[in-house]
Parts: C-alpha cells; sequence; structure tokens
C-alpha cells in the first residue's frame, strides 16, 4: 500500500498539471473570442462579394446562348479524374478530437473516391505530420512550367501531397490564403485539376460546429454551399462544449449578424440599372478568383476558431478529470493516514496490556 | 447650399471594415483611370486597381488610403468599396514595395511570349508604382 508521503506528492503534481490545464483553458477562450471576432469583421466583405457576384452571373448569362459553352472557366463542370483536396487542420494539439475528426473525414473522402487520382494540400501542422506518413510528397513542378508546357506532372503514387502550410493559421492573413487560391486556380483553368475539395472544421458558433467536406471548384451557384459530406457534433459533445464555455465566460449566442448581413447583401444589387466601368464580363473574371480567395480564408478562419474552442473544451474536461483525481487521492490518503494511526494506538495499547 | 450633400462611404477589406463614414466627395483608382464620386453619381460598378482613395470633407475629414486590387459600387447616396487591401499611405512599407518593383520587372523580363505572364508582371508593376507613389506622396507630415 503506498504510504502518505508517496500519495502527497502524487496530489502535488497532479494539482500542478491541474493549473496549467486551467490556464490552457483560459488562454484558449481568449484566443477563440478573438478568432469570432475576427470571422465576425470578415463577414461584410464575403457577403458583399457574394452578392455583387450573384447579381453579375444574373446579368451576365455565364453561357454562351450559342455554343452553349461557359464562358469563365471556373464555371466550367468537367468530369472529376484529378480532384485536389485541401485540409484545413491545427498547428498544435491539445485539442481533444478536433484534428483527429477532420482527418478522419479526409480519409472516409479519399476511400469514397478510390478511382481518381488525387493531390493534397495540407493547411496545419498536425494534418501535415499525419499524411505524410501514409502519403507520398509529389515531385515539384513549377505551375507556371506546367502551364506552359500544357502537360500532366507524372505521378508517383495515386494519392500525393502537392503542398504543405505548416503555420499558415498562427498569424492567419489574407494574403496568404489567397495566394493559396491562386494556386488552386491557376491549376484548375490548367485542368491539371478537375475539382477542389476543402475539408475543414466549420464554426458557426461554439455550439454549433461541424467537419465539412466541401466542393468549391467548379464554382456551382453562388452564395451557397456545395457540400459533399457533414459531420455534426455529438450531442455529448455540445453539452461539454457549452459547459466549458459558460465557465470560461464565452457566450454562446452568437452576435447578432441578421441586420448586417442583409445591409451586405445589397451591395451591387440595387434596383437599377448600373453603369459598368468594364463589361460584365471582364469584371466576373476579376470576381470569380477573388470568391475563391474569400472562401479558402473564411473556412481557415472557421478552422481557428473551431480549434480554440476544441481546445478550450478538452482543457475544460482535463481540469475535470484533475480535480476528480486530487479528491480520490485525498480520501486515499486521509485513509491510509487514519489506518497508520489506528495501527500505531493499537500497538500501543496492545503493549500497554502486555505490562 | 443648405444642406450638406455627403456620401456614405464604406471601405471593406477582407479582414474587416476599415472605414464607415461620410464624406462630400471621394476620388476612386478604377482599373481604367481615376475617377470621382459627388452625391447623385450614377449607380456604377467598377473593378478598382491599385492606388489612392481620397476621401474629401464629410465626419471623417479628408483622408487618404492605398487599396490594392478590388471592385466598388456607387449608387447616389453611398460609395461602398471592396479592397484587397488597404492601408493608409504613411504606413506603407517603401522598401517592400521597391523589391517587389524589382520582382515585377524581372517577371516581365522572364515573361517570354506568353502575354499571360506579361499581364501578371504589369500588374505587380503598377501596384508597386503606385505604392511607392503613395508613400512618398504622403511624406512625413502626413
Amino acid at each position: 500500500m503506498a504510504n502518505v508521503l508517496d500519495l502527497r506528492r502524487r496530489i502535488r503534481s497532479v494539482k500542478n498539471t491541474r493549473q496549467i490545464t486551467k490556464a490552457m483553458k483560459m488562454v484558449s477562450a481568449a484566443k477563440l473570442r478573438r478568432a469570432q471576432e475576427r470571422a465576425f469583421a470578415a463577414r461584410p466583405y464575403a457577403k458583399m462579394l457574394a452578392s455583387v457576384l450573384d447579381s453579375l452571373v444574373r446579368r451576365v448569362d455565364p453561357y454562351d446562348p450559342e455554343t452553349g459553352e461557359v464562358r469563365h472557366p471556373l464555371l466550367a463542370v468537367r468530369p472529376e479524374k484529378r480532384v485536389t483536396v485541401v485540409v484545413v487542420t491545427g498547428d498544435k494539439g491539445f485539442a481533444g478530437a478536433f484534428n483527429t475528426n477532420v482527418l478522419k473525414a479526409a480519409h472516409r473522402f479519399l476511400n469514397q473516391r478510390s478511382d481518381v487520382d488525387i493531390d493534397l494540400e495540407i493547411v496545419g501542422r498536425k494534418g501535415r505530420d499525419v499524411m505524410r506518413r501514409s502519403f507520398t510528397t509529389a515531385a515539384v513542378m513549377d505551375d507556371e512550367q506546367m502551364a506552359h508546357e500544357m502537360r500532366l506532372r507524372e505521378r508517383k503514387a495515386r494519392i500525393e501531397i502537392t503542398g504543405e502550410h505548416a503555420g499558415m493559421l498562427e498569424k492567419l492573413s489574407f494574403e496568404e490564403a489567397a495566394h493559396l487560391a491562386h494556386q488552386l486556380v491557376e491549376r484548375y483553368s490548367i485542368q491539371q485539376t478537375h475539382a477542389v475539395y476543402l475539408v475543414f472544421n466549420e464554426f458557426q458558433s461554439v455550439i454549433a460546429q461541424r467537419v465539412l467536406v466541401e466542393r468549391i471548384l467548379p464554382i456551382k451557384e453562388i452564395g451557397k454551399d456545395d457540400i459533399a459530406a457533414a459531420t455534426e457534433m455529438e450531442r455529448e459533445e455540445r453539452e461539454a462544449m457549452a459547459k466549458a464555455a459558460r465557465s470560461s465566460g464565452v457566450s454562446l449566442e452568437t452576435e447578432d449578424t441578421r441586420e448586417a448581413d442583409e445591409e451586405a447583401s445589397k451591395f451591387g444589387t440595387a434596383q437599377v440599372d448600373y453603369i459598368y466601368e468594364q463589361p460584365p464580363r471582364q469584371l466576373l473574371q476579376a470576381l470569380l478568383p477573388r470568391y475563391i480567395s474569400m472562401q479558402l480564408y473564411h473556412a481557415m478562419l472557421e478552422s481557428v476558431a473551431a480549434e480554440h474552442a476544441a481546445r478550450m473544451m478538452a482543457m475544460d474536461a482535463a481540469t475535470q478529470n484533475a480535480s476528480e483525481m486530487i479528491d480520490a487521492y485525498t480520501l486515499k490518503m486521509n485513509r491510509v493516514r487514519q489506518a497508520a494511526i489506528t495501527k500505531e494506538i493499537i500497538e500501543i495499547v496492545s503493549g500497554a496490556a502486555a505490562l | 447650399m443648405a444642406e450638406t450633400n455627403s456620401i456614405r462611404v464604406r471601405l471593406v477589406t477582407p479582414e474587416h471594415v476599415f472605414i464607415d463614414g461620410t464624406a462630400d466627395s471621394v476620388s476612386l483608382p478604377s482599373r481604367s483611370g481615376y475617377l470621382e464620386v459627388l452625391y447623385a453619381h450614377a449607380p456604377l460598378l467598377a473593378e478598382l486597381g491599385a492606388g489612392e482613395v481620397t476621401l474629401h470633407g464629410g465626419n471623417v475629414g479628408d483622408q487618404q488610403f492605398f487599396v490594392a486590387w478590388g471592385f466598388v459600387e456607387v449608387l447616389p447616396d453611398r460609395v461602398t468599396i471592396l479592397a484587397e487591401s488597404a492601408v493608409r499611405p504613411n504606413q506603407i512599407d517603401v522598401e517592400e514595395a521597391r523589391q517587389e518593383l524589382e520582382q515585377g520587372h524581372k517577371m516581365w523580363n522572364e515573361a517570354g511570349d506568353e502575354s499571360r505572364r506579361y499581364a501578371e508582371a504589369n500588374q505587380v508593376i503598377h501596384e508597386a508604382e503606385e505604392r511607392i507613389a503613395a508613400a512618398e506622396g504622403a511624406g512625413p507630415t502626413a
């Protein structure tokens, strides 16, 4: 049986751990709040871009009336023989099942599409580490060179990693997201890939999150998400998340964005005849790639918020477990101590009786 | 004039709403040249190039911003600018812009016979030049 000293040491160590997990939880809560604000601040632009695009597409018939061909390469739907999958994971662990869930969804998708060639673009250190173990890295070939020579990259395997973007989410900027989007758009327009899917953790609010597989290219309908698969949160998970949020002062309600959204969706859609400075088709051409950039940036913002929320929840659970452990050990320690005292008394008493 | 014919101006970037205020007039760098917007301008949609957005009068006072590529919607009583990036001229990193300019020239030289790459290089050069011009125009007093 463990002695009192050992137990006391054990309790102290668990207490220290609890301190750390508690601090991590509070830090995650603060970061979550900031991430939520950033996602919120990015909404007007996204809404406005979507609404102006929508009205443009309606004005400029994207299909050529004579030939029936699509006027913009990003709207062209082709049979999917080579697809690109962008997997957005986190850079750090200690976030419960966050990274696992995203990777699981990605793997499920890869298994479903066992008949096509797949290029992987991985955002986040955690995803990179896992994917590297199972798949090979593609031979690097300059996108521009490919466009120039109009030929396909030679493949080493059916599934290859074409890009890794670790540390991108730590200080996420639109520019970086746009850079990646630009590459994707480029590859799509030279038909290096036939569709681009995005696997990420969507964040609607603290208690409404899901892992999504969304197709971002070709653009099918503007303003609507083309969702290929979704994994909703479990009820238990949702409750745990709500509890963690309450105890660390993160509000569960999402800010009321309806008014701002409505205002933003009026952009470029007023019931008047606009003068187009450039021909509408040209405007459309400039806008579509930006729409992709925005979608990618948005997915990353949401993923960051979801990661912090997951970490907050995991750390809340860890803190609670530590507390339970401390209670159990304290009880055990007291029992051991009492047993020792009782034993000593018995020894003294029986010693006295023997005299 | 008895009433002030001011227009509502919003400058929105992917990261946040940069400005939400009013102004008497706004000048914008459209893709095909600068344009000035006053109250009761005809509805207009235009693509923005790189350059300076200037707000005159209104509750925010005279202000200048450097924007790079975006989109603008003009309605009689308001102007909404969607810009991919927006900075105040005195916050421009001139050194970085110069590097970009050099990079642009390099791209131009290497573009070979492909018009698409020329266009891209020209875009980079144009943006860098405008950026430098905006930074120098602002000067230390701005």
